[in-house]
């Protein structure tokens, strides 16, 4: 683990400096496509923005008033909700299936899993996301089975939908432990929609990669000193397995955060993905100021979930694999 | 035994000038999978690019009966109508043709100039190597929709022409960075030093050696890319900051119009499921396609 520390510390600054030269790179898009800064020097613009980040200044007081870290802080907090809730499902679905189609190697159960995850992992999420919330969601006069709220996080009804119609306000999102009980009812149907297609490609990969290890000697080992096949497969050939499943699941958070704002528009959760289409979509007309400090922030903790990502992926590998260079 | 291993190189070298091996070409015959999904592929393309031709637009059915009705196969209503009477099959068609074309053409245009820029990095190295490794690195910083949510706003009203512009100046860049990898590596290789040693010019090294040798690599990146356009494009119109329904129809677009509209219009889930599964279709044989053409090209060991 010699090493460890200065990769890490390197691969950050390099990531830092392309998270910096990609920040500036988007405000000067902004500043020149939207109102308040488009009329304003572009370089001035830039300068008084960059000045105003040690001091967080830039970073909370929005061009067009408002506290921004308030506002971003939490759409980014309801996202990352939804991504935790999300990674949990994968993990908790994916082991079991991968393990189960390694295990039945050729049989109709494994055909049926590869078939099963090649789909899930093919279908874009937006599709799976409006086929959940039509077919699971409680969508007045649809055609679901109307187990979960289809829009909404607890407590809210976005546009008036699922209101109370008797007094006139949402449905309750209680206190204490029913409220978590009700952000997690609220958040499951996104969160499956979101984790479909993670399941199929993590369930694929875990399968090869038990299959693998299945083959290899220590498995043959285990099996002759007499170990109940479950056993085989739980302690040996699973336990190789993780050693790249970990890392791959821990490196696919950055891909699973774009589809988390895509998951998050549909289920109008009012996340990071809801605002920030909501603040590109004022300028339809082309005369509506959109922040572009806002943008900026946004971008800020886009960008910093998928260096975190990223590089929490490449350190678990190297923890869990002696083999892998770190260079 | 020397001679039997010089005649076996020599065999390779004359092997790898092919742009598709046959060896490779043949184990791709033999998986039915990828043939049967290749052929729908072809098949749905080809109704796309050429449908639109043989149908007459709008065709609308004004009259009370026809609207919202749910697909049947009576008076070729496969995909249903809209809440207006308007057929989801014709505007499905079009909006296919619109994908179809927006998706392949971008991802022509990408794979060339990767390869074009790819492979001089690859194989001169310098400013250009550093460039492409660093503008990779640029493109990973934001999620790739949130760039893209981004710079379509830049091309409004977006045409398909416009978004075929937009992903193609993006998404050449992960593409380069594959061709720059395989390139450089290649350029190692025996049978390409000792064509350089024999005073082959770049031209033809590049031409005879690398290309060819790459071809593989490149056809595999270019295919998941197609994949990779199909969902970014239909997502971005699917959220009305891509192409629009007034400008044309594209499947992202049908989708997301149809989907308002269950809302807004209690239109029935054909309006959205039709072009939705038609681009799951594509998808689906897309993914069975990259990968039968990457097992044929780089056989993985027996499982």
């Amino acid at each position: 683990m010699e090493g460890m520390g200065a990769f890490i510390l390197r691969r950050l600054a390099l990531g830092l400096l392309a998270m910096f030269v990609a920040l500036s790179g988007s405000f000067f898009f902004f500043a020149a496509k939207f109102l308040p800064l488009s009329e304003t020097p572009m370089l001035h613009s830039y300068w008084t923005w960059l000045r105003g980040i040690p001091s967080g200044r830039s970073l909370n007081d929005g061009l067009l008033g408002g506290h921004l870290v308030s506002t971003v802080g939490h759409a980014f907090g309801r996202t990352m909700l939804l991504l935790a809730l999300t990674l949990v499902i994968v993990v908790v679905i994916a082991i079991p299936l991968g393990c189960l189609a390694a295990s039945l190697r050729g049989s109709v159960v494994d055909y049926t899993v590869r078939i099963a995850t090649y789909v899930a992992w093919a279908v874009p999420v937006f599709v799976v996301a409006i086929l959940f919330q039509q077919g699971f969601g409680r969508i007045p006069g649809g055609w679901g089975t109307g187990w979960f709220p289809y829009i909404g996080w607890a407590g809210e009804c976005p546009n008036g939908q699922g209101i109370d119609p008797h007094n006139f306000q949402c449905p309750a999102g209680g206190h204490g432990l029913t409220h978590v009980g009700q952000v997690i009812y609220h958040l499951l149907l996104p969160a499956l929609a979101l984790a479909l297609g993670f399941i199929g490609l993590n369930a694929r990969y875990l399968r090869n990669s038990v299959v693998d290890a299945l083959d290899a000697p220590f498995v043959t080992v285990a099996r002759a000193k007499g170990l109940p096949e479950r056993l085989v497969v739980m302690r040996h050939a699973l336990r190789n397995a993780f050693v790249a499943f970990v890392p791959a699941v821990v490196s696919d958070i950055g891909v699973l955060f774009g589809g988390a704002l895509v998951v998050d528009v549909i289920f109008q959760l009012r996340g990071l993905g809801t605002l920030f289409i909501g603040l590109l979509a004022l300028d339809a007309d082309g005369n509506t100021p959109v922040d572009t400090y806002e943008l900026q922030l946004m971008l800020l903790f886009a960008a910093g979930v998928m260096l975190a990502a990223s590089l929490l992926g490449e350190m678990l590998l190297a923890l869990f694999d002696p083999r892998t260079r770190l260079d | 035994m020397s001679g039997l291993s010089q005649t076996a190189a020599a065999a390779e070298i004359v092997v790898e000038r092919r742009f598709v091996r046959p060896s490779a070409w043949r184990r791709l015959t033999r998986q039915p999978v990828a043939m049967t999904s290749g052929l729908i592929l072809v098949a749905i393309f080809l109704v796309g690019g050429l449908g639109t031709h043989f149908v007459s637009h709008p065709l609308v059915h004004l009259t009370d009966e026809w609207r919202n009705h749910p697909p049947t196969v009576r008076s070729w209503n496969l995909f249903g109508t809209d809440a207006i009477g308007e057929s989801i099959l014709v505007r499905t068609l079009y909006g296919l043709h619109t994908s179809e074309i927006t998706a392949l053409a971008a991802t022509v245009l990408a794979t060339l100039i990767a390869v074009a820029l790819g492979s001089i990095a690859g194989y001169r190295g310098g400013w250009l190597d550093v460039a492409i490794m660093r503008v990779t690195d640029l493109l990973g910083v934001f999620p790739l929709i949130v760039v893209f949510l981004a710079v379509y706003t830049y091309f409004t009203p977006v045409t398909a022409w416009k978004a075929t512009f937009a992903l193609t100046i993006f998404l050449w860049i992960p593409v380069a960075r594959v061709v720059r990898a395989e390139i450089s590596s290649i350029r190692e290789r025996e049978f390409v030093q000792a064509a350089l040693s024999l005073g082959a010019t770049d031209r033809r090294i590049f031409l005879r050696h690398l290309l060819p040798t790459a071809s593989g690599t490149i056809i595999i990146a270019a295919t998941s890319l197609l994949a990779q356009v199909f969902v970014l494009e239909a997502t971005l119109d699917f959220f009305r900051l891509g192409v629009s329904t007034a400008t044309q129809n594209t499947l992202g677009n049908l989708i997301g119009e149809g989907q308002a509209n269950v809302f807004a219009l209690g239109q029935g889930w054909w309006s959205w499921g039709c072009p939705a599964g038609v681009l799951l279709v594509i998808l689906v044989c897309t993914n069975l396609v990259g990968d039968g053409i990457a097992e044929a090209i780089r056989p993985p060991r027996q499982r």
